[in-house]
C-alpha cells in the first residue's frame, strides 16, 4: 500500500511538473486558440477550418476556395483550412474527439448524422441571430433550414447549409436495349427490371450482368430506404408489414440472384466499379459519381428518379459547416461559411464536385440547369428525405445495418426478424 | 560427388521453403505495384493481367510534384528516428535492471509495463489529447514520439529482458570479478553482444511509430502529417483511389527496406564484436 | 579481452556482492525510472479515466445521464451474445495468428541464419509485409479477396481448384479465416526478426559439442537452438499475443467485423463501441479483456520467473 501511495505521490508530481513547465509554448497551436479580443472588423483575424475531401482535384480546389475568400474578404480574416480523411466517416468522430479535449477548429464541413452528439455536448455555436440577419438567408430554400433543425433536435439552426445530393438510379440504356426493358415508371417495373436485365450474355451458364448493383455495406441504408417506403412503410415503424415487405423485396434481389453475389460487403467502391465495368445494370448514387460515369460511357449511362409504389422516397446525401462553441470570432466564421453557402465558394465547389446548390441564384446557373444528371437530381428533390437523426443513428449506421442486413442477406435472419433487429437498434428496445 | 547431394540437400531445406515463404509475404507486395502502375480501366477488366498491358507513371509524378509526398515521409521519418533512438536508450536500462537485478517490486514494475500495452487506445483518446494539448505539443511531431514512446517501452523493455536473459551471465561475471564496475561491463560486454537483439528491437519501434494512424491523425495538422495519414486522405466518400494509394505505399515501403538491408547487417555482428570465442 | 579489462577501474565490491548475492541496491529503481515516469505520466490518468468510466453509464451521446451505476455496465456485458461470439472469435484469432505467425516466422528465422547468397535481400524484403502500412494491407488484402476482381479468385481459376468466383469477405463462413491469413502473413517478419535477433547468441561451441554427440540437425534444433533461446520465444510469443489480441486495424479496414458480425473480435467489438462513443460499456470490455489477458499471461510469466530464479 506504502508503495502503491508513493508511486502516485511520485506520478502527480512529475504531471503537474510536465504540465507547468510547458505551458507557455501552447500558443503554437493554429489559431484555434488565437485572439482574445473581439472581431472588430479590421484586425486580422484567423479561423482554422477542417474539411475532408472526396479525392485529390477537390482537395486542391478548397485551397483554392480558401486563397480566394483570404484575399477577397473585407474583414481581414484568414481561413486556416486542415485536411482530415474521411475514413468512412470516422472524420467525426476525429472532429469530435478534439473537440471533447478542448482543441479542434473553429468551423468544419459537416455531415448531419453527428449534430445530436455534438449539440448535446454543447459544442456547437447556434446560428440562429446571425442566419436572421443574414442578407442571403432567403437565397436559401427555408425546408433546408427546418431540415437543419431537425437534425439537432430543437428549433434552433446550429448548422449551415452547404450543398445536396440526391440519390437516384443510374442505368445503362444499351444493356436497357439489349434486354428489351424501357425506363421503369413505377416500383413494380423497377422490380422486374432488376429480374429482366440479369443476364448471361456469352452463353458460358454463367451470369455475366446483374440487373442491380446492391450495395449491403455501410451507406447502403440509403438506398435500401428507398425499398421499404415503395411498399408503404417508413422509418418511424420499422415492423410494419409494409416495411417488412420492402426488406423482403431487398433480400429476394440478392437471393434470386439479380444482384452480384459480394453485395453483403459491397460498399461504394464495389458498386460503383461493378457498373463502370458492366457488371450491373443499374445502380444507386447520386450526381457526386456522374462526371466519372460519364467519362467511362459517354452517352451509355443515365439516371432516372427512383420509381414510386405506395409512397416515395429517396435519400438525400448532405454537407454543410458548423461553426464550434469555442470559436472565438464567431463573425468572422459565420462570414466564412456565407461565403461557402451563398456567395463564390457555393458556385466554385458546387460546379467541381457536381453537388446540388444550395443558393436559389447558383442553382439557376447554366450548367446546371443544362445537366441531365442535375435535373434528375432537381427532380427527385420533392420525394428526398433524411434517416431519423437520433443519437443511435451514427451506431446504426455503422454497424447494426450492414450487419443485420447481411445476416438477412444470407438467409440467416427473416426479413421480420432484422426488421425487429433495426427497430431496436434506432429506437431502443421496448 | 558429395558436393552435388550437398547441392540437392539445399535446394530442399533451404531454397525451396524460403521460395514458397518469400511468395507469401511478397506477392500483395507485387500485387499494390502492379496495381499502382494501372490504369483504372484495366484494374476493373473482366480479364485480370498480371502486368499492366499499359503501364503509367502518372500517379508518382503526381504524388511528387502536385502532393509533395516527401513532406509526409520526412516527417514520418523524424517521428520515427526520434522514437526509436529515445525508446532503445531508455528500455535498454531498464531491461538491463529486470535482468540483471534482484529487487523488490521487480515482477510488479514488469507487470504493470505488460498491462500497459494489453488496454485498447481508443479508450484513451480524448483524455491523451487533452494532455498534448495543455503541455502545448499538440500538432508537434513531439506529441506522436511522446505517445508512441509509451507503447513502445513497454515492449522494448521486455524484448530486451528476454534477450538479456538468454544471454549467459558468466561473461559479465567474470569481468566483475575482474574488477570491472557494472557500467563498465555492462558497455563493454553486454552491450556489443546485445546489437543484433537492439537492432531488432529498434526495427520493432521503428515500424510501430511508421505505421502508426489513430494518434497520427488526432495529433498531427497539414504541417506534420504522417504517412498513414496522407494516405489515409486518400479514401474519400467517393472512393479509394487507387492509383495514388498504391503508389504512396510503394514509395514509402522502398526505402525502409533499404534501410533495413543495411541494418541487417548488423545481425550477424555480436557475437564476434563481443568476442565471445576468443 | 578479460586481461585488459583487470587493468580498468578499482574493485567496486558493492556491485559484485549485488549481483551475486541479490542484494537490492537502489541502481535497479534509477535504471528503470526514466522508462516509469514516460509511460505513467501518459497514460496513468487516461487509464484511471477509463477504468472509473466502467462502472459509469458514460455514453457521449447522452451526456446528461452521466453517473456512477456500479456493476451494471458489467452485467450487460455478460449477458451480450456478441460479447461472448466475440471473445471465442478473439481466441481463435490469437490461436491460428500468432501459432502460424510463430511457426512460419521460426522457420524463416532458421532459414535466414544460414549463409546464401543473397542473403541480406532475402532478410531485407521478408520484412515488407510489416513495412507496410496498416491502412495499405487492409485495402490490398481486400483488393486481393475481391469477389469481382480479386486475383486469388483468378488464380484459384487459372489451376481449375475452384470452379466459381468465391466472394471471400462477403460470406459469412469465408470472412473469418481470410481476415486470419492477413494476420498471420503482417506477423511472419515479427518472429522471424526477433527470433533471428536470439539466434545469434547462441555459441557455437554448444552446436559442436552436439554435432559431436551426433545429433542430427533436427534434434540440435530441440536440444540445442530452443532451449538456447527460450527467454526470446517466452517473450516473443507472449508480446505477440497482446499485440494481435488487441488489433484492430486489420479487420476493421477489411471486413469492419462483417458481414453479419462473423468476423468481429472482441478489439473490433469494443472499437466499433467505442466509435460510437459508449465510453462505459467498451471500457468495461477493455478491461475484461485485459484480466483475461493477464490470465493468459499468468502462467507465462510464473514459468518465466521460475527459469530466471534457478
Amino acid at each position: 500500500m506504502k508503495r502503491f501511495l508513493s508511486i502516485t505521490l511520485a506520478l502527480t508530481m512529475s504531471m503537474t511538473m510536465l504540465t507547468a513547465c510547458a505551458q507557455k509554448p501552447a500558443e503554437s497551436q493554429p489559431a484555434s486558440s488565437a485572439a482574445e479580443t473581439s472581431s472588430a472588423a479590421s484586425k486580422p483575424v484567423t479561423i482554422t477550418h477542417w474539411y475532408w475531401a472526396d479525392n485529390s482535384d477537390y482537395s486542391a480546389k478548397m485551397q483554392e476556395m480558401v486563397k480566394d475568400f483570404n484575399a477577397t474578404n473585407k474583414s481581414n480574416i484568414t481561413v486556416v483550412a486542415q485536411e482530415y480523411p474521411w475514413d468512412g466517416g470516422a472524420y467525426s468522430e476525429n472532429l469530435f474527439t478534439a473537440a471533447m479535449g478542448g482543441g479542434g477548429p473553429d468551423t468544419a464541413a459537416w455531415k448531419l448524422t453527428s449534430t445530436p452528439l455534438f449539440t448535446s455536448n454543447k459544442l456547437l455555436a447556434n446560428l440562429d441571430n446571425y442566419i436572421a440577419n443574414w442578407k442571403d438567408k432567403d437565397d436559401i430554400d427555408p425546408s433546408l433550414y427546418n431540415t437543419m433543425k431537425q437534425a439537432g433536435g430543437s428549433d434552433s439552426i446550429y448548422v449551415m447549409p452547404w450543398n445536396t445530393q440526391v440519390l437516384y438510379v443510374y442505368y445503362r440504356p444499351s444493356m436497357f436495349k439489349a434486354a428489351g426493358v424501357s425506363v421503369p415508371k413505377t416500383y413494380d417495373e423497377f422490380l422486374e427490371a432488376c429480374k429482366k436485365l440479369t443476364r448471361d450474355t456469352d452463353g458460358d451458364g454463367k451470369i455475366d450482368v446483374y440487373g442491380f448493383g446492391m450495395r449491403g455495406a455501410k451507406g447502403g441504408q440509403e438506398p435500401w430506404g428507398s425499398f421499404v417506403w415503395a411498399r408503404g412503410g417508413d422509418f418511424e415503424n420499422l415492423t410494419t408489414p409494409e416495411a417488412i415487405a420492402g426488406m423482403q423485396d431487398f433480400i429476394d434481389l440478392y437471393k434470386n440472384g439479380y444482384a452480384p453475389k459480394t453485395a453483403p460487403t459491397d460498399g461504394f467502391n464495389e458498386i460503383i466499379a461493378n457498373f463502370k465495368s458492366g457488371k450491373t445494370a443499374m445502380t444507386i448514387h447520386h450526381i457526386g459519381s456522374s462526371k466519372d460515369m460519364v467519362k467511362t460511357f459517354g452517352d451509355d449511362v443515365a439516371a432516372f428518379p427512383f420509381p414510386a409504389g405506395k409512397k416515395q422516397w429517396t435519400s438525400m446525401g448532405d454537407t454543410e459547416n458548423v461553426i464550434f462553441e469555442k470559436c472565438q470570432n464567431k463573425d468572422a466564421a459565420f462570414e466564412w461559411l456565407a461565403y461557402l453557402a451563398t456567395g463564390k465558394g457555393q458556385e466554385t465547389w458546387c460546379v467541381t464536385t457536381g453537388n446540388v446548390p444550395v443558393s436559389k441564384r447558383v442553382q439557376q446557373m447554366d450548367e446546371f440547369q443544362n445537366n441531365e444528371f442535375m435535373k434528375v437530381s432537381i427532380e427527385g428533390q420533392f420525394s428526398a428525405g433524411i434517416f431519423p437523426i437520433l443519437d443511435t443513428t451514427t451506431e446504426w449506421i455503422n454497424t447494426t445495418w450492414p450487419n443485420t442486413v447481411a445476416s438477412a442477406l444470407s438467409g440467416k435472419t427473416s426479413a421480420a426478424d432484422a426488421m425487429k433487429t433495426l427497430q431496436e437498434g434506432l429506437y431502443g428496445k421496448k | 560427388m558429395r558436393e552435388s547431394k550437398n547441392k540437392t540437400l539445399k535446394i530442399f531445406t533451404l531454397y525451396l521453403p524460403l521460395l514458397v515463404l518469400l511468395v507469401f509475404l511478397l506477392f500483395p507486395f507485387y500485387w499494390t505495384l502492379v496495381t499502382s502502375l494501372k490504369p483504372e480501366q484495366e484494374l476493373y477488366g473482366s480479364t485480370v493481367t498480371y502486368w499492366p498491358m499499359h503501364t503509367t507513371f502518372d500517379s508518382y509524378h503526381k504524388l511528387f510534384v502536385d502532393f509533395n509526398f516527401l513532406k509526409p515521409m520526412s516527417n514520418s521519418f523524424v517521428v520515427a528516428i526520434i522514437t526509436t533512438i529515445l525508446s532503445l536508450a531508455v528500455s535498454v536500462l531498464a531491461a538491463y535492471a529486470f535482468s540483471r537485478y534482484r529487487f523488490k517490486g521487480r515482477k510488479a514494475f514488469m507487470m504493470l509495463f505488460l498491462t500497459n500495452n494489453m488496454f485498447p487506445t481508443v479508450l484513451l483518446l480524448i483524455p491523451l489529447y487533452s494532455i498534448m494539448r495543455n503541455i502545448g505539443i499538440l500538432y508537434t511531431p513531439m506529441s506522436l514520439v511522446l505517445s508512441y514512446t509509451t507503447f513502445t517501452i513497454p515492449f522494448s523493455v521486455w524484448l530486451l529482458n528476454g534477450y538479456l536473459n538468454d544471454l549467459p551471465m558468466s561473461l559479465e561475471e567474470a569481468a566483475l570479478v575482474d574488477g570491472c564496475n557494472r557500467a563498465k561491463a555492462f558497455l563493454r560486454i553486454i552491450l556489443p553482444i546485445l546489437i543484433p537483439c537492439l537492432v531488432a528491437t529498434g526495427v520493432y519501434i521503428f515500424m510501430t511509430s511508421w505505421n502508426e494512424y489513430t494518434f497520427a491523425v488526432m495529433f498531427t495538422n497539414e504541417a506534420n502529417r504522417t504517412i498513414p495519414v496522407a494516405l489515409k486522405n486518400l479514401i474519400g466518400q467517393l472512393g479509394v483511389q487507387w492509383d495514388l494509394l498504391t503508389a504512396g505505399g510503394i514509395i514509402t515501403i522502398i526505402p525502409v527496406c533499404i534501410m533495413f538491408f543495411f541494418a541487417q547487417k548488423r545481425l550477424v555482428e555480436g557475437l564476434t564484436a563481443g568476442a565471445v570465442k576468443g | 579481452m578479460g586481461s585488459q579489462l583487470k587493468n580498468i577501474a578499482a574493485p567496486d565490491f558493492k556491485e559484485v556482492i549485488g549481483l551475486l548475492h541479490k542484494k537490492t541496491t537502489i541502481w535497479p529503481y534509477l535504471l528503470i525510472a526514466p522508462a516509469l515516469i514516460v509511460i505513467l505520466a501518459v497514460v496513468f490518468v487516461p487509464a484511471v479515466n477509463a477504468i472509473l468510466m466502467s462502472f459509469q453509464s458514460y455514453d457521449l451521446r447522452r451526456p446528461s445521464q452521466i453517473g456512477f451505476i456500479g456493476l451494471e455496465n458489467y452485467m450487460e456485458v455478460f449477458q451480450d451474445s456478441l460479447f461472448w461470439s466475440s471473445l471465442v472469435r478473439t481466441a481463435l484469432w490469437v490461436i491460428f495468428g500468432v501459432g502460424f505467425q510463430f511457426i512460419f516466422g521460426f522457420i524463416l528465422a532458421l532459414l535466414l541464419n544460414r549463409k546464401f547468397k543473397g542473403r541480406g535481400i532475402a532478410r531485407s524484403i521478408s520484412l515488407i509485409p510489416w513495412v507496410t502500412p496498416g491502412v495499405l494491407i487492409g485495402l490490398m488484402w481486400r483488393w486481393i479477396y475481391d469477389g469481382s476482381y480479386g486475383v486469388l479468385n483468378d488464380i484459384l481459376l487459372r489451376l481449375h481448384l475452384i470452379q466459381d468466383k468465391i466472394p471471400y469477405l462477403a460470406q459469412e463462413s469465408t470472412s473469418f479465416p481470410s481476415v486470419v491469413v492477413t494476420i498471420i502473413w503482417q506477423g511472419i517478419p515479427f518472429f522471424a526478426l526477433m527470433l533471428m535477433a536470439g539466434l545469434q547468441g547462441v555459441p557455437n561451441e554448444l552446436y559442436e559439442a552436439a554435432d559431436i554427440d551426433g545429433a542430427n540437425k533436427l534434434q540440435q534444433l530441440f536440444r540445442v537452438t530452443i532451449p538456447s533461446i527460450k527467454n526470446t520465444i517466452y517473450v516473443t510469443t507472449l508480446l505477440r499475443i497482446i499485440w494481435v489480441a488487441n488489433s484492430v486495424d486489420v479487420i476493421f479496414n477489411m471486413t469492419g467485423g462483417g458481414p453479419a458480425y462473423s468476423s468481429q473480435t472482441l478489439s473490433v467489438y469494443i472499437f466499433n463501441k467505442a466509435n460510437s462513443l459508449n465510453l462505459g460499456y467498451s471500457s468495461a470490455m477493455s478491461i475484461l479483456l485485459t484480466l483475461l489477458l493477464l490470465l493468459v499471461a499468468v502462467p507465462y510469466l510464473k514459468n518465466m520467473f521460475k527459469n530466471q530464479e534457478a
